[in-house]
Parts: structure tokens; sequence; C-alpha cells
């Protein structure tokens, strides 16, 4: 017999940034299904689905309806960072919990959260030591203009210019803006080493294109010696890239497909959006299950109550342990070109920058 | 030119909590445990080991002067208040104390991160502001030295420009101050006028 559990989904199905939505919301409703098949799990999911179709002023009230008409007290959803910070003040009104399986740019730890992807000790600060130990210590920072890009390339300019390198530009877009002939034409003007890349949505895909002809023009600004990083691109998003202009792409991030070593599961997965969606349900379905009264407690509680353990989630930040891969796109696909150890994700980095980047390389005492 | 504060890491550093045990105080330890703090509650007294803690959180609605063992306003790390109560007697009290910044209560779920990073800045800068203060001060004090320093050099037979000129030179080849410089050539003068030794002076 299993107790019905209704769980609140809050993904936007359109709107700048739906492919992102969609690999999330394809990977919870896949746990749900797999949770509610299996005899061996008391309870069974019933999804109560609000879409904010990729207005930020929805999210808000959205939730809210979720948390006051239906019996859910967790929710899976919000891809940007900027609605998940509109949400945080219903969630703690409502004692409810988000659960928010996608990268973000750290410097947040709500006890009405659980984040399930990676934040910069576990994306941002590996890749750049990737990138400093092979390609150079020279940047060129882009994003699109909110608190992703912001505080993705501020610690980014903090990183680089504390191992001796060098920003030579930095420059935003709106959201949704296509405007990107001036970053091209600053990038060939400084010939950067690398190009980190934190602009979202069509503004990231005009972006790849550009920096693809400029690439065809000038030999320095292709992958082998100037690629582009990015902390968020996923499978989800390749289709929505011209094929030539996705080649040679570098990305950090838990999973890519295919990938082996994902937290809690044999399976393979469409991208690390979905695998962390996915994780989400899992966790909170083990969480739920194993004592009375589970259903009805805030997460500080079931964190400290569930028999089974925390799931792997900090009851002191609520981030999770994650793997840590760099891969690079090869013929339509990522292809995993480097390894690290998996860790605990570390919002504000309390462990120090330098833990984060193990392939900077460090001045010895001989 | 937009000022660029480099957001330092907070892992590792203590935090005292001067509050009586209360959700708010629960509720304000776990955003800084979150942050990377280690973080220490205590009421009414604040324990001697507190004089070495990085941060300072204090009870606005019933803190007193004689819970701080240092001089109102020189606190020797940030202090950041906690208000419950926004009245205006309580608010007066939490500026003469040293508050660099303040939490409202009741604390939830936020704002104990900028708390500490807008307190920390804010003592920083009432550091070396406190420093530039006292250096201008001493050399204020010091100016009457510096008149009569150039008087007597100037008495030589030099005009008073060149007296000054040779006051700084005198501090450079001293390696001195020049307020410093212009203490011994005054002392020197006085210990000749009254015949007794004022080295105590110089």
């Amino acid at each position: 017999m299993k107790t019905q559990v209704e769980l609140g989904l809050l993904y936007s199905r359109s709107g700048s940034y739906s492919l992102i939505s969609e690999a999330c919301r394809t990977g919870a409703l896949s746990a749900i299904d797999h949770i509610n098949a299996d005899p061996a799990v008391p309870l069974r999911f019933v999804p109560v689905e609000r879409d904010p179709r990729g207005n930020i002023d929805a999210y808000g009230p959205l939730c809210e309806e979720i948390l006051r008409d239906s019996s859910a007290r967790h929710v899976i959803g919000c891809v940007t960072s900027w609605s998940r910070k509109e949400v945080i003040p219903t969630l703690e009104k409502a004692g409810g919990t988000l659960w928010y399986p996608v990268p973000y740019e750290g410097f947040e730890a709500s006890d009405h959260v659980v984040y399930t992807h990676a934040c910069p000790n576990q994306h941002l600060l590996p890749l750049l030591g990737w990138a400093f130990a092979r390609l150079g210590r020279r940047g060129y920072l882009t994003g699109s203009n909110y608190i992703w890009g912001w505080e993705m390339n501020r610690l980014a300019r903090e990183v680089i210019s504390g191992a001796g390198g060098e920003v030579l530009g930095e420059r935003y877009l709106p959201l949704g803006s296509v405007d990107i002939g001036r970053m091209i034409e600053e990038i060939r003007a400084t010939r950067p080493d690398f190009i980190l890349n934190n602009l979202i949505g069509p503004s990231q895909y005009a972006f790849l294109a550009a920096y693809r002809r400029l690439g065809e023009e000038i030999a320095h600004f292709r992958p082998e010696t100037c690629p582009i990083l990015s902390c968020n691109l996923t499978e989800c998003e390749l289709a929505a890239i011209e094929p030539a202009a996705a080649e040679g792409l570098v990305a950090a991030g838990p999973y890519f497909r295919g990938a082996t070593g994902w937290p809690g599961a044999q399976r393979s997965f469409g991208s690390s959006h979905e695998a962390a969606a996915w994780s989400a349900v899992h966790r909170l379905a083990r969480l739920l299950s194993g004592h009375a009264g589970a259903t009805r407690e805030s997460l500080a509680q079931l964190l400290a109550h569930a028999p089974g353990g925390t799931e792997g989630i900090d009851p002191a930040t609520h981030h999770t342990e994650l793997p840590v891969l760099i891969a690079q796109v090869e013929n339509g696909a990522f292809a995993i070109r480097e390894r690290f150890a998996a860790r605990m994700g570390d919002p504000y980095l309390s462990h120090g920058r330098e833990a984060a980047m193990p392939a900077a390389p460090r001045l010895k005492v001989v | 030119m937009k000022r660029k504060v480099r957001i330092a890491n907070l892992g590792s550093a203590r935090a005292y909590i001067l509050h009586r045990p209360h959700p708010t105080v629960q509720a304000l330890e776990r955003q800084l445990r979150a942050i990377g703090l280690t973080v220490v509650q205590c009421w009414p007294e604040l324990p001697a080991e507190a004089i070495a803690a990085d941060f300072l959180f204090f009870d606005v609605d019933q803190g007193f002067d004689e819970q701080f063992p240092w001089r109102p306003g020189e606190s020797p790390m940030p202090m950041i208040a906690l208000i419950g109560s926004e009245a205006p007697g309580r608010i007066e009290w939490s500026l003469e104390a040293g508050a660099h910044a303040q939490l409202l209560k009741p604390v939830g779920d936020g704002g104990a991160y900028s708390a500490l990073l807008i307190a920390r800045l804010a003592f920083e800068a009432r550091q070396s502001l406190s420093a530039q203060i006292a250096d201008l001060r001493r050399r204020l004090d010091e100016r009457q030295t510096v008149v009569r320093a150039v008087t007597l050099l100037a008495a030589r037979g030099k005009g008073e420009a060149a007296a000054y000129d040779q006051l700084r030179q005198m501090a450079m080849a001293w390696q001195v101050s020049f307020e410093d410089a212009a203490r011994r050539v005054v002392a020197s003068h006085d210990r000749q006028e009254d015949g007794n030794d004022r080295r105590d002076l110089g």
C-alpha cells in the first residue's frame, strides 16, 4: 500500500531557457514514474504542476499556489537564479522546500532549498584550473546581464588575477539579446587564451555561431588554441547550437551523457540537468520513506530524522557531493577530457579556492 | 571608477553571538555555519576569549554597556547589531556601542552574509580612518614645535624658506618624520639655552 504524496513541479515550458526546463522536468517525471512503479518504495508521487512560461514575476505566486492549494511541501523547479531567489520568501513563509537541480553561482545556502547540481568549487574553479594548465591565464569574460553572469565572472576575475593572469574584457548582454558584435570585435582585438561563456539561451547560441565564424577567419580563435568554456552547457542545449559552432566547446559538469559514476544510479541520462532532477526526486523519496509523519516535516527535520541518513545532502549547506568532469564537444557529443575527484558543494568557498583547483601549478618549498 | 571590493574567504572565521538562547540565535547560527564560520553563543557575559573573535553579533534589545570589555566604539572586531524593537533609543545605543552593520530580528533564512561583509568593510574603513586621524592629530600637536624649530634655524642667518628646507633635509638624514626632526632641533636648543641636560625631551 503506497502513501500518496503530492509533489510540486515549477518549470517554464516556454521562454528563453525552456530547453533546460524540459531536461529537468524530464528527469523529475522519469524519477516519479520509476518510484511509483517500484513496489519497494512505500510512496507514490502525484505531480502538481505549474508553468511560469519564462515570466519571472509568475514564479513567486505559482509556487505559493502549489503550497497553498495542494498538500505538496516539496517543489522541484526553477532554472535561473533569479527565479530561485523569487520563490525563497514563499518557501520560508509556507515551510516548503525547493529542490534545485541546476548549476548555479554559489553564495547561497537557504534552509529551504536543496542544491543537487554543481556550484563554483564543483564547476568554475576546476574548469579554470584545467584551462590555466593547458591554454594560459588570459581570459575574456562574457555573460547575460543577471546574477549568474555577474557572480561567475566576479569569481573568475578574482581567480584569474590571483593566479597572475589577465582579464582582457568583460561584457554583458541583456537576457535574450543577440547583439554580440562588440564582444566578437573585442575578442578579435585582445586575443585571449580562452573565453568564459556565461551567456544563456539565444544570446549564447548567437555568440557561439559568430565565434565559430571568427575562427574560420583567424586560426587563433579555434578550439585548439582559444576554446569557449562553460559551466552550464549540457547536451540538452546542443541541438539549439549550430553543429559546427558546438564543436570544440569545453564544459565542466558533474555528468555528461554516457559517463559513469553518477551518485546513486546505474543508469544513463540525457544530460546532467536530467540526472540532477532525477536524483533530487529519488533523494526526497528516500527521506520521506521509513518514518512516521515524514511528509509533514520540514527539510531540517527530515535531514535530522530520516533513518537512512541525509542522502548525501550536507545538513549545513544543503549542497551535495558530485563528480567533477571536464568535457569537450567532439563529433556532436561531449567527450570526457578530465575527471577530478568527487567533492561536496562548498557554496561560500569556505574551504578556500585553492582546494578546488587541482590542476593549478603550486609553488613548492624545496 | 567602480570600487572593487574583494570578497575574501570567511571560512574558519569565528563569530560570537551575544544573545540569550532564542530561535533567532538558531537561525543565525545555521546561516553562519553554512557560510563556514564557527559560532559561540553567550549571554550575558562575553568570555575573555571573545577578544580574539572575528565578528561579534550583539543583542540591541537587552544589551548594556558593561557587556563589552572595551571602550564604546573601540571594539577590536566588526560588530553586528541584532535589532528587534526599532526604538530610537535602542538604535542610538547600538550606534554608540559601535555597530558596523545590523540585522533585524526575527532572523530567518538570509541576511547574515551581507551583514558580515558590510560590517567587515565598515570596520576596516573605521580602523584606517582612526589611524589617519591619530597621525594627523599628532602632527597638528607638533605644529608649534615645527614653527619654533624653523624660527631657530632661521635665526642662524637663513631665510625662513631655507630653514624649512634644512629641517626637511635633517629629517631625511636622520630618517625620522619632519615633526620628530623639529623636536630634536628644539630640544637641542633648549639644552644649550639653560645649560641643563634635557635629553629626555628628544
